[in-house]
Order: structure tokens, then C-alpha cells, then sequence
């Protein structure tokens, strides 16, 4: 218990007044001293006892997208005797937007629950509720009590997806459970993968008809097998690739791309895997199905940018991590230095997908519209221009994506050149 | 409800610093405080900062009139309703900054509690002026009181002072 600056006040009036009456053997002054002397012994007179308050806190819904809102519950109960002011506020995280009171000012009657309700809405981040800070004191506010009770709860607002449609991935090896990817073995499916002779048991609606008459032998038809696959997705969260432009940031475009990716190849039911490399390797082990979105979207949202000299380049990538033949795909805007390991990963047998925000276009809003800007633009242009095509050269496959356009475009474009040129 | 006691206590305060020193003939000290009172009356149409600068110098500006008024030979009684009336005023005001719709429950509370001590500080202060003459205030009694007052002043201001700086 504390007293408040009130009471030091009456107190120090009451003090004057009795120093002043006994100084000057004043009786009158000594009898006006007595009501301020009351006021001053009130505190003691009702000690206030230690307040306990059981704070229990709902967070509906726990995951929610960026701008979304989440209703923050918290249930008070008073344990403890009557607590004739109480003032409960809210330690709500920095960077959440609060509509509504996160406030509590009333009465709490001994066994008394009630509830306070407010709104939060936040950006794409982990949010951790430690508690609230409460004050009480007597209602003629000479002394307060000051304490914070925990009542701990954790938020994530999930990074903003796209539905990406038909992405084409062909890596060496897949799964043994039927998907959409193509295996290059023969099996139940739907594309034609060559012929054979005929053997016993074939089913007679594949028997190539054309080719029989032509060989005089009887020809079955093969057709490919479509499997899933394991995809690790590898999200460059290096402070070096990190553009930032009019308060926006290319890395939450780098998230929104990842993030979309994991929805999509889990939907085609592949496995997939997420690998943060920042300031450290954040590894999401590969799964299937709703709960891994959840796990990976979770692990998205709290990804940060960060430093370390270990990870400043991407030749400390644990490939160990990725099974062998998989597909990967990195979402990075790409350094000069990033080429050598990509080929690496290329040699070692992994499929590679390069998914490149491009860091000139987004920078580029916020300069202006002059030659020196359109020159500076020219030069760092033809410098990524070769390091993208000396990945081209090496057969790794990338997508140059301008985020001010949705995604799904580039990708479809670059879909469609990488058809063109296989048949070609 | 509080709000309107603390208006009346307000002009309570102003109608007893009339008559305290109106009697004496001091009618620039009574002007002065019954104008500061005023302000306090209605200081619900001032600015918060200046209201809550306002209000410890509602309360310490009282007793400096009322001693004044005391030592000047006013009338007894009336610096005890003075110091009733400004206590209850200045505790009523600091309860609205507080607290300024409080439910109608905790405003009667509040009103109880505060009569309460007031009607009893007021009938202690009586009892004390009615008893006036019969104890004589001897020199080392007094010595004694003013020393044991003046280290629990001391106490109290070092205690608030060391609580101030730690928050």
C-alpha cells in the first residue's frame, strides 16, 4: 500500500496547522487541525489489504489474417475482499491497434466476475499478451495499490496468401501416394507415357489400336503415373536482401509469396517444408494437410528478418534438411553472390524454383521520375538481369515478380515459357 | 450528486470566508477567497490542466485564510466550517477527476464515507474548541508533541519522496 500525493498534502497542511497552533499556543488553530487530522489517519484507520484478482483471457480467434479482428475477452474475477476502486488496464503488445476500452475502472465486490471486451487488429506478426496492470485505492483516494496479474495469451496474425491456380513442378523423385506431379514411370494415370507389347492382364481399353496394325503385334499403351512430392520452401530472410520503400517492406511480399506457395502445394497434397534463413535456421519439418498450413502459416508469421555472419551467404544452407531429388523453391529478391549455391543445390539433384520479388521495381516508387534515377535504374537492372540469367544458364527455373502485380501472373508467364521451350 | 456537494461545499467555502473576515473588516482577503472559491465552484468549464493544477491550491489556499482569519481573532466556529467545508469540497473534486460517472451506488458510498469523517473531524474540532482554557499547554509537553509531530512529518515526506522516486 502507498499513499497518494493527496494525502501527503492534507497531512502536511494538518502539520502546519499544529506546528503553527503549538508555536503559537493557539487552541483554535489546534481544534481546525483535527478534521485534517482525520483525513490523514483514514489510511491506517482502513488498511487496504492485498488485492487478488483472477484474470483469465480469450483470444477468438487465436490465428487471423492481417486487418482482421480479434476479440480479446478478459474475465475478472475477484478473489480476494472488496476492492472499492479498481483500475485494470491492459499491457496490450506494441504494434496491435486497440478499438474499444482495454480499460476496466469500477467496483469489485468480493466473489464479483465481470468482463471487459475490446478489439484488436494488427499486421502480420506473433503477439504475446503478458497481462494487466492494476491500480486500486480508496475512494477518497488517500492511499493505491499498485500489481500486475499475469493472464498470458498468445496471438498470430497470419500473413496475407494468394490462390495460386496450375503451377508446374517436375522434381526427380516423388512420393508413393497418388497427386498431381509427374513421376516419369509408368502407372495409372491420365498423360501418355509410351508404349509396350501387350502382356496378360493389360487392360484391353489401353491397347494401341494404330500401332498394332503397324507392327502386327499387339501394343498397350502406357500412361505416366502422378504422384505427390516433397517441396521445401526456403524464405531469404537475410537483412542484406531487405528492401524497404514509402514504409513498406519487400520481405512481407517474400512472406506473402511463401506463404502462398505452402497453401498451394499442400492443397495439391504435397509434403512441404519451410526453412527461414536469417538470423538463424528456422526449420518447419515437412507434412501434409491442414495442420502443416497451420504450422507453416504460424511459423510465417512470426518470421523476422536478421543477421548473422554464418548466414550472410547462402552457402551455409543445411541441404541435409531437404529430401534428396525434392523440389525446392527459394523465395529471395537474390544477391550476386546467391548463383553458386543455387547451381550446387541444382547439381546435387535438386529441382530448383526461384521466386524473385524484384527489388528495383519496388524501390523504384519512391524516386523520382529523372535521368540520374532512370541511369542508376539501368545499371543495378543489368546486373540482376545477369545474375537471373546465369541461374537460367544453369537450368534452375525463376519466376521475376514485380509485387505490384498479383503473383499468380509471372508465375502463369513463366509456366508457359518453360512449356514453350521444353517442346521446342 | 457529488458533483452538486461539491459545488455547495465550494459556496459553503465562500459564505464562511465572507463572514470570517467581514466581521473584521478584511474585505480584500474575503474578495480574494471568495473569488478563488468560485473558480473552484466552477471549474468544470476550465481546462483539465488547469483544473488539476488548480486543485492543491484549492486546498492550501483555505487553511492560509482560515489561519489567517483565526490568528486575526475571527470567530472559532466558523474556520471550523471553513475547514470542513474546504475539505469536503477539495476531496469531492479530486473523487470527479477521478471517477466522474461514477455509478449512483458508489457515489452515495463515497458521500457516506466522506460525511462520515468530515461530521467527525467537525465534532472533534468542536469538542476541542468547547474544552479551550481547561489544559494548559505547558512548555515541554508542547516541546515534546511539536518534536514527535515534526519527525513523523519528516517520515511521512522522505517515505512519499523515496516512493516517487522508485516508481
Amino acid at each position: 500500500m502507498s499513499m497518494t500525493r493527496s494525502w501527503l498534502l492534507v497531512t502536511s497542511l494538518c502539520m502546519i496547522l499544529l506546528f503553527t497552533g503549538l508555536l503559537l499556543k493557539n487552541g483554535v488553530l489546534l481544534a481546525v487541525a483535527l478534521p485534517y487530522l482525520l483525513f490523514s489517519l483514514t489510511p491506517f484507520w482502513r488498511s487496504m489489504e492485498e488485492p487478488n484478482l483472477v484474470i483469465e483471457r480469450r483470444l477468438e480467434p487465436q490465428y487471423l489474417l492481417s486487418g482482421q479482428p480479434c476479440r480479446v475477452t478478459l474475465s475478472i474475477q475477484n478473489v480476494g475482499n472488496n476492492l472499492e476502486e479498481v483500475f485494470l488496464s491492459d499491457v496490450l503488445p506494441a504494434g496491435l491497434r486497440v478499438e474499444g476500452n482495454s480499460t476496466y475502472h469500477g467496483m469489485l465486490r468480493a466473489g464479483q466476475t465481470e468482463t471487459s471486451l475490446c478489439v484488436v487488429r494488427g499486421v502480420r506478426g506473433k503477439y504475446e499478451f503478458s497481462g494487466v496492470k492494476m491500480l486500486t485505492n480508496d475512494l477518497l483516494g488517500m492511499c493505491w495499490h499498485e500489481k500486475f496479474v499475469p493472464s498470458p495469451g498468445t496471438l498470430a496474425v497470419l500473413p496475407a496468401m494468394e490462390r495460386l491456380e496450375s503451377l508446374k513442378i517436375s522434381p526427380r523423385r516423388t512420393r508413393v501416394y497418388t497427386g498431381t506431379i509427374r513421376s516419369r514411370e509408368s502407372g495409372a494415370g491420365v498423360e501418355f507415357f509410351g508404349t509396350r507389347a501387350y502382356v496378360s492382364g493389360d487392360p484391353l481399353r489401353h491397347l494401341n489400336w494404330k500401332a498394332g496394325a503397324r507392327w502386327d503385334l499387339l501394343i498397350t499403351n502406357l500412361f505416366e503415373q502422378e504422384r505427390v512430392a516433397d517441396v521445401g520452401i526456403i524464405l531469404d530472410a537475410r537483412s542484406v536482401v531487405e528492401v524497404r520503400a514509402n514504409g513498406e517492406s519487400l520481405f512481407e511480399h517474400s512472406i506473402q509469396a511463401a506463404a502462398s506457395l505452402a497453401e498451394y502445394f499442400l492443397r495439391e497434397g504435397n509434403r512441404v517444408g519451410l526453412l527461414i534463413y536469417g538470423r538463424m535456421v528456422e526449420w518447419t519439418f515437412p507434412g501434409y494437410g491442414k495442420q502443416q498450413r497451420a504450422r507453416i502459416l504460424a511459423a510465417l508469421a512470426k518470421a523476422e528478418l536478421g543477421e548473422h555472419a554464418v548466414f550472410k551467404e547462402l552457402e551455409h544452407l543445411p541441404t541435409r534438411l531437404f529430401p534428396s531429388e525434392s523440389q525446392i523453391v527459394l523465395v529471395s529478391p537474390l544477391l550476386c553472390g546467391d548463383v553458386s549455391m543455387l547451381r550446387y543445390l541444382h547439381a546435387l539433384g535438386y529441382r530448383v524454383l526461384v521466386i524473385s520479388p524484384d527489388p528495383i521495381a519496388f524501390e523504384k516508387r519512391c524516386f523520382p521520375q529523372d535521368e540520374c534515377a532512370a541511369l542508376a535504374e539501368g545499371i543495378v537492372r543489368m546486373e540482376r538481369n545477369a545474375t537471373l540469367s546465369k541461374l537460367r544458364r544453369s537450368s534452375v527455373n525463376v519466376v521475376e515478380w514485380d509485387v505490384t502485380i498479383p503473383l499468380r501472373i509471372p508465375m502463369k508467364q513463366t509456366m508457359v515459357g518453360m512449356k514453350r521451350w521444353s517442346v521446342g | 450528486m457529488v458533483r452538486w456537494v461539491k459545488r455547495l461545499a465550494a459556496v459553503g467555502n465562500i459564505i464562511f470566508l465572507v463572514a470570517l473576515f467581514y466581521h473584521h473588516g478584511h474585505t480584500g482577503a474575503a474578495i480574494i477567497g471568495g473569488l478563488l472559491n468560485l473558480a473552484w465552484a466552477l471549474d468544470e468549464w476550465f481546462p483539465s490542466q488547469i483544473r488539476r493544477f488548480f486543485r492543491p491550491w484549492a486546498l492550501v489556499i483555505n487553511p492560509a485564510f482560515l489561519a489567517y482569519g483565526v490568528l486575526s481573532g475571527g470567530p472559532s466556529i466558523l474556520a471550523l466550517l471553513l475547514a470542513g467545508s474546504s475539505l469536503l469540497a477539495w476531496n469531492a473534486g479530486l473523487f470527479l477527476e477521478r471517477w466522474g460517472d461514477a455509478p449512483v451506488t458508489i457515489q452515495y458510498q463515497y458521500l457516506r464515507q466522506i460525511g462520515a469523517l468530515v461530521a467527525l473531524g467537525l465534532l472533534a474540532g468542536f469538542s476541542a474548541v468547547i474544552l479551550q482554557g481547561r489544559f494548559a499547554l505547558l512548555f515541554l509537553p508542547v516541546f515534546f508533541l511539536m518534536l514527535v509531530a515534526g519527525f513523523l512529518w519528516l517520515r511521512i515526506v522522505s517515505r512519499a519522496l523515496k516512493d516517487r522516486t522508485a516508481g
